[in-house]
Parts: C-alpha cells; sequence; structure tokens
C-alpha cells in the first residue's frame, strides 16, 4: 500500500514538473479478456474448396504431443534435440497460435518426463519467456569465440537421452553455462501466427509500393526487404523475415524446434558445430540417435491411404492452420483497473502515425492479392502494424546473427496486431514493458532513433495515450 | 621500364587497388579485454557501406565532436545548441541512396518547456525512387504525400539559410502538438535537408538562429569547384573508353548502389559503396579498376566526375 502510494505520488509530481520524460507513464500492460483471438477467418458457409476441415485438422495437430518412438505412431520423430514437443508449447498465449504462455513449458520438461535429466539453462525460468537459443559465433578448441567465424544457427536446448523412448541415443546439451561466460549467445522468442494467412498472400509489388509509399519520411527510416535465396521473391515470416512462405516456416520450426525431420526437411538436422566443419572432429548425429522413430525419413510425411485432412503431412496441417487464423481483434485497454476512453485510444493511434511509428508499423501495407484458398484471403487489409520491410535496429537490439540477407543488427518489422495480449517483448523477451520496448528502438545505428525521440518529445499524457493505443491492439 | 603514360595510367590504378578493402566499416571485430564477445557492438554485418580508401570524405562519415558537427563530404560545418549531443549515430546509408546525417537532441537534463530534436538526412539523387530532380522538387513531393494526420503549416518556399538557398517547408500534427521544420538543399547531387521538430516554437525558432551561423560551400566560386562535378548517367557508352563487368560468385538480391570519382585522366581514383556485401564490393571494385572514361572538359577545363552506377538487382 505505502508502495502504491509512494508511486502514485511520485507519478503525479513527475506529470507536473517534467513532462516528457518517459518514466512517468505507465504500460496498462497483458489485457486480459477474450478478445476472440484464434479463431478463423473462414466462414464455413463460404468455404468453396473447403478448407475449413483443413483448418480444423491443423489446429488438433499444431496441439498434438511429440514423441520419440512408440504407439500411437503418428506423433513418432521428436528429436534426438528438441526445444518443444508441441508447437502450441511455445505459440500459446492468448490462444493456440500466439507467442509464449505466462507459465513456461520448457521449465518443466526436466520434471515432467519430456526431458528427463536434462539441465535446465539459467535463460529458461518458470514464468520467462518460451526460448531458442543461439550462438552468434563458433568456439574455438581453447573454449573462446571464434569472431571470425560467424554461427547463428540455433543451439536446440535439450535431449532425448534419457527418454524411455529414446533407445541407446546419447548426446548432450549445447554449452550453454560457457556460452553465457563468454556473452557468445542470444535468443529469440516464438513470434505469433494470427493473421499470417494475411502476410503471405501480400502481393510483391504491394510491399514495393508501400515500401516507395513511406521513403520520403522526416523520420531517416530507410528499410529493405529480405529476399528468398531460391527465387529472390521478398521473404516475409520469422523474426528477420528469412521465411517465404507457412510451409517453410513450418517445416523448418518442426525441424528445428522439435527435431523432426519433414518433407521440406528430410534429415534429422545436427547442431551447427556437429556438421563436420571446422575441425570439431563431430560429423553429425551419432548412428544411435537416428530413425529413432524406427520408420525411416522423413519422420513426417503426406498420408496417401488415409482420407479427408488426414492425408496431409503435419508441415501442411500446420501451414493450414496458420493461414486460416483471423489477425487477432482489436480490443479495449484497461490501465489500473479502469477501462481507457476510446477518445484516449484514438488520440493514441494518430499520435502513433504522427510521431512516425507508422513509417514501419503500418497499420496495413496495402490489401492480399486473389487467393486460391478462401475468398477471406482476397483482397483484404492486412492490419499488421508491419510493413514487412527488414530494418537496422542499432546496436542495442543486434543479435549478430545473420539470416537471408539480414545482417546482424536487421530485423523485420515486428508486426504489432495482437500486442494487447502479448506478455514478452522484442526478439529476445528481454522484456514484459512496453516503455522498455519503445526504448530499446533507439541506439547507435537504429533507423528508429529519432522517432523513438520524438516520442520523448511528447507530453507525458501523449506518450501514455500511446501507450494505452498499442494495448488495444 | 615504363612509358610516362603507363606510369600516368598505373599510378591511380596501383592507388586504388592498395586502397581495396579499407572498408569505412570494418568486417572483422575482436573480443573484448574480458575474452567476451563485446555488448552492444554490430559485428556481423549485412549489407553495409564502405570505399576504396578512408581518406576521400564519404557523407556518412561526418561527427559531432566538441559540441560542433562537421561533414567534410558535405563541407558543412554546424555548432550544436549549447550542451545538445549526438546521443546516437544514425544507420548506414540505405540501399537506395538514404543517409542520416545526424541526430541531435537535447540532453536528459533538458529543463526547457517541450524538448525538440533536430534531423539531418541526405538524399543521394542519383539513386532515389523519388520522383525529383532537385531539393526544391523533393520537398515538394514530400509536402504532396503528408498523411492525413499533419497539416501543412507553410507551403514550401525559398529562404537563404547560411548564405545558401533552402527550401523551406513547415507543417505540424495538431494531435501531437508537433511542428516540423524542413529545410533543404542541394549538395553534390544529394538533397541534404534538415528536419526541426518540437513542440515548442520559441524553441524552434532559435534553433533556425542557430542554422544561420552553420558553415556550408558556396554555390558559386571557389569553395564549388573542390569538389568534382557530379553528373548523374554519366556511366554510358558515350564517356567510357572500357567497361568490365563485375563477376559475382554468388547470387544476391539487394541493390548495390555505388559512387565513383573518375580522375583527370579517366580513372576511377575512389569508390564509394552506399551498401553492399563485402564480395559484391570485392567484385565490384576488380571491375571498376579496369574502367576507363574519357577526361571531363567543363569551360575548357579537365575535371573530376563524380557520378552513381546501380549494381546488383535492378542494376545498370
Amino acid at each position: 500500500m505505502i508502495e502504491k502510494a509512494r508511486f502514485a505520488y511520485v507519478s503525479i509530481l513527475v506529470s507536473f514538473c517534467l513532462a516528457g520524460l518517459a518514466f512517468a507513464q505507465t504500460d496498462p500492460g497483458v489485457q486480459s479478456g477474450n478478445r476472440g483471438t484464434g479463431a478463423t477467418l473462414i466462414n464455413p458457409s463460404n468455404d468453396p474448396h473447403g478448407f475449413y476441415a483443413f483448418f480444423q485438422d491443423g489446429q488438433a495437430r499444431f496441439q498434438a504431443v511429440e514423441s520419440v518412438s512408440g504407439s500411437p505412431t503418428n506423433n513418432n520423430g521428436l528429436g534426438p534435440r528438441f526445444n518443444a514437443n508441441q508447437c502450441s508449447s511455445c505459440h500459446a498465449q492468448p490462444a493456440v497460435g500466439g507467442s509464449g504462455p505466462a507459465v513456461n513449458p520448457q521449465f518443466q520438461f526436466p520434471n515432467d518426463g519430456v526431458a528427463p535429466g536434462n539441465t535446465m539453462p539459467s535463460f529458461i525460468t518458470a514464468n520467462g519467456p518460451t526460448r531458442e537459443a543461439r550462438f552468434p559465433f563458433f568456439f574455438l578448441s581453447n573454449g573462446k569465440p571464434n569472431m571470425n567465424s560467424p554461427n547463428g544457427g540455433v543451439e536446440t536446448i535439450f535431449v532425448v537421452t534419457g527418454r524411455p523412448d529414446a533407445g541407446s541415443c546419447s548426446l548432450q546439451q549445447p554449452s550453454f553455462a560457457q556460452a553465457i561466460a563468454v556473452n557468445n549467445i542470444i535468443y529469440r522468442i516464438p513470434t505469433p501466427t494470427f493473421g499470417a494467412g494475411l502476410i503471405e498472400n501480400l502481393d510483391e509489388s504491394t510491399l514495393l509500393e508501400n515500401q516507395a509509399k513511406n521513403l520520403n519520411n522526416n523520420f531517416g527510416v530507410a528499410g529493405s526487404f529480405n529476399h528468398n535465396g531460391n527465387d529472390g521473391t521478398i521473404s516475409r515470416f520469422g523474426w528477420k523475415a528469412q521465411n517465404k512462405s507457412l510451409h517453410v516456416f513450418s517445416g523448418e520450426a518442426y525441424n528445428v524446434e522439435m527435431g523432426i525431420s519433414n518433407e521440406l526437411f528430410p534429415q534429422d538436422r545436427p547442431l551447427p558445430g556437429e556438421d563436420g566443419m571446422g575441425g570439431s572432429g563431430l560429423v553429425g548425429l551419432p548412428a544411435n540417435c537416428l530413425n529413432l522413430s524406427g520408420t525411416g525419413y522423413p519422420e513426417d510425411t503426406s498420408n496417401p491411404n488415409a482420407s479427408n485432412a488426414s492425408v496431409l503431412d503435419d508441415v501442411s496441417a500446420f501451414s493450414n492452420f496458420m493461414r486460416f487464423l483471423a489477425p487477432p481483434p482489436t480490443g479495449g485497454a484497461t490501465l489500473n483497473g479502469q477501462q481507457v476512453s476510446q477518445q484516449a485510444i484514438s488520440a493514441g493511434n494518430s499520435l502513433f502515425n504522427s510521431i512516425g511509428c507508422a513509417t514501419c508499423h503500418n497499420a496495413s501495407p496495402g490489401n492480399t492479392q486473389v487467393s486460391n484458398f478462401n475468398p477471406a484471403l482476397s483482397g483484404a487489409p492486412v492490419p499488421a502494424y508491419s510493413d514487412i520491410e527488414i530494418h537496422h535496429m542499432g546496436s542495442g537490439l543486434a543479435d549478430n546473427v545473420s539470416q537471408g540477407g539480414a545482417g546482424g543488427d536487421q530485423f523485420r518489422t515486428a508486426p504489432l496486431w495482437g500486442l494487447g495480449q502479448r506478455i514478452f517483448l522484442l526478439h529476445d523477451g528481454r522484456t514484459t514493458n512496453l516503455i522498455t520496448a519503445i526504448k530499446a528502438h533507439a541506439s547507435s545505428g537504429s533507423e528508429a532513433s529519432t522517432v523513438e525521440q520524438t516520442f520523448t518529445n511528447l507530453s507525458a499524457t501523449q506518450q501514455q495515450e500511446i501507450l494505452d493505443f498499442l494495448r488495444s491492439l | 621500364m615504363l612509358s610516362p603514360l603507363a606510369r600516368h595510367l598505373l599510378i591511380p590504378l596501383l592507388c586504388v587497388s592498395f586502397a581495396v578493402g579499407q572498408s569505412a566499416q570494418p568486417q572483422s571485430a575482436q573480443l573484448a579485454d574480458d575474452g567476451k564477445v563485446p555488448s552492444g557492438v554490430i559485428i556481423v554485418k549485412g549489407a553495409w557501406s564502405s570505399a576504396s580508401d578512408s581518406t576521400t570524405p564519404v557523407p556518412e562519415g561526418g561527427s559531432v565532436t566538441n559540441g560542433v558537427y562537421r561533414n567534410d563530404y558535405f563541407g558543412m560545418t554546424y555548432s550544436l545548441p549549447h550542451n545538445w549531443t549526438e546521443e546516437y549515430k544514425g544507420p548506414p546509408p540505405s540501399d537506395h541512396g538514404r543517409y542520416v546525417l545526424a541526430q541531435i537532441a537535447p540532453p536528459e537534463t533538458f529543463t526547457g518547456s517541450a524538448r525538440g530534436s533536430i534531423l539531418m538526412t541526405a538524399e543521394d539523387m542519383f539513386f532515389t525512387p523519388v520522383p525529383a530532380k532537385s531539393a526544391a522538387e523533393f520537398v515538394n513531393y514530400s509536402k504532396d504525400h503528408l498523411q492525413p494526420d499533419y497539416k501543412v503549416e507553410q507551403l514550401p518556399q525559398p529562404i537563404t539559410l547560411a548564405g545558401r538557398n533552402f527550401t523551406f517547408l513547415k507543417y505540424w500534427s495538431p494531435v501531437a502538438e508537433l511542428h516540423w521544420f524542413v529545410l533543404a538543399t542541394e549538395i553534390r547531387c544529394h538533397t541534404v535537408e534538415i528536419v526541426l521538430s518540437s513542440r515548442d516554437s520559441d524553441l524552434l525558432q532559435s534553433l533556425m538562429r542557430s542554422l544561420q551561423a552553420m558553415k556550408l560551400p558556396d554555390e558559386t566560386g571557389s569553395t564549388a569547384e573542390r569538389f568534382p562535378v557530379c553528373i548523374k548517367h554519366y556511366a554510358t557508352e558515350a564517356n567510357l573508353i572500357n567497361r568490365v563487368e563485375p563477376v559475382f560468385n554468388e547470387a544476391r538480391f539487394n541493390p548495390v548502389p555505388v559512387r565513383i570519382i573518375i580522375d583527370k585522366s579517366g580513372s576511377v581514383r575512389h569508390i564509394h559503396f552506399l551498401s553492399a556485401f563485402p564480395d559484391q564490393a570485392q567484385a565490384i571494385t576488380a571491375a571498376l579498376k579496369q574502367w576507363k572514361f574519357r577526361p571531363h572538359v567543363e569551360n575548357g577545363k579537365v575535371v573530376e566526375v563524380e557520378t552513381g552506377i546501380m549494381f546488383g538487382r535492378g542494376g545498370n
């Protein structure tokens, strides 16, 4: 109580005396209540090709618990290394398909039989973000990072060793403690997938036109696009827009995050240092850790003898689920138990545009192209609050991981739809506080420093209105 | 024994060759003294700016020292308002020619009625996708494409600032109560823009006064002559005696805007990559070293020429 009273006193004092400084404001925090997030955009009565059934099937498979081997066989193939055993372990908040939940299931894996005997790295905590880890640089034999040898691949956290369904496979977890000791580690949290089908269905020309429209901004912003290395078209999923499509996004995640080989990524994946390169002496996974499911490769395939949606492979099913998830609905915002007025939220929206946030976080980069899946994906606005471009975000956010054409300081403009119900913010989940996240946009080399500076040029009330608006998304 | 002509041709080539690899933005880094990967440092870079030598000024090379912003490429010197600083350097040049030259703001301890900021940018008119041929047209384009949240306070009009012709636009955001002053001039085929922003009109006026004391190159006379003549689309068959295409060993999809300075003998003496991966810069440098132009004559004198070439995707 005393703390609250002191906070209120300080807030009032600051508001009167130091209007303009960021600490006078309060992040309304994660908005509770059911906004209907996680529903499909398919209207079953206007579903000419029958994709609604695929959405439902994908939604179930997205939550399926994968095992290494045994019965039933249709969910086998986990590991030998993995970060989670369900897509929905990480994509859960505020509904299946979203971002990391408040209670981190990874933290329980050593105790709940998913990863028995595994050591919990310090960056995974009970109520912290679900994460993957990467080492920006390979290690020398003396344990020091080799600054001339960029790595950046995912260092999968858990091993199946010790599970009763994993046979004699014996693997060590990566040396996370060593990586932390020499600061050679970065983290990524899951990106929410609501509305992803709309982003996938944006035409190249629409994105390019949107880029051109924003070129002459007076905030120093000038982004570019990441491109798919195979056909050169704009890629758009993942923190650095490194994935071209939801299929690639699903296939890579199934292989990298869960260790399940599939039709897009047909082999079990060794760690970056186990690939026989660089004189490590490690040449892939040991034989007793291969084909653990006993079914051969890929572990996930399509099923020609099945019927209806079951004929699809898991990766296709996941893609359909994400493709047909509706954008997260907006809602109001509650601050300190009080409903924020719609007038304040509307003002916050205008302020958000005025100070340049919308230069990158576009309310919609345009309308989608005609869809062969479902009419709901055709000619639709994409209220993602993202331009899908990659931008230099400066030394403060740089993770020194290069993906495709994106360098170590470049990130895709994170879509802000659904932000009101997101818990962990920024690519590594370093904060749960919107104000901290906004301030992190400014650092040397960032395109967003002037916008962040302009945010601080606003009055305390105006800054609060922007925070309220953001939590209404 | 080389003939005098051969020596004349070889020396510039050797100079370029010697300087190649002296990137303005080193791609390698070292562990910190404590044996850790340094924090807050961009080590693994994507497409970035670099230059064939470290002595020829480049647009992104300006900096603030002792309260003074100095940019040798543009011949620009500006004394910042008392205690104002550049806390953060700008991003590298974009792949369509946009520079953030400086971002200047008051300290956290600022006690005025409202804060403000100064943003200095440059747009390379060789590469800009904006359909504008001059600074005035650039500002007019901005005015015509302002988002609905802004209202024009003053249409673009010519003014003289620090002895130089500028185009001056004022607009504001009623909801934010923020005003923007946009001042643009053209230097070396760039639109150099100075953008002032604040809710405090008095502060904006005082910033305008501070800009009057700025040092800029004259538009005519001796200081103008110290720069090469800038000419768009100069690298054409009409001016080129020898052109060798770069050989790339990896397919990439990024545009690679390059500015070059051609010396009086027609050789490329300076190469500036606004945005390129190291392998792209290496391949293009190897090719440009072999290019030969006809000497350019203006007013009866052979002069150096600065021009731009777009390589990579959409290149010419």
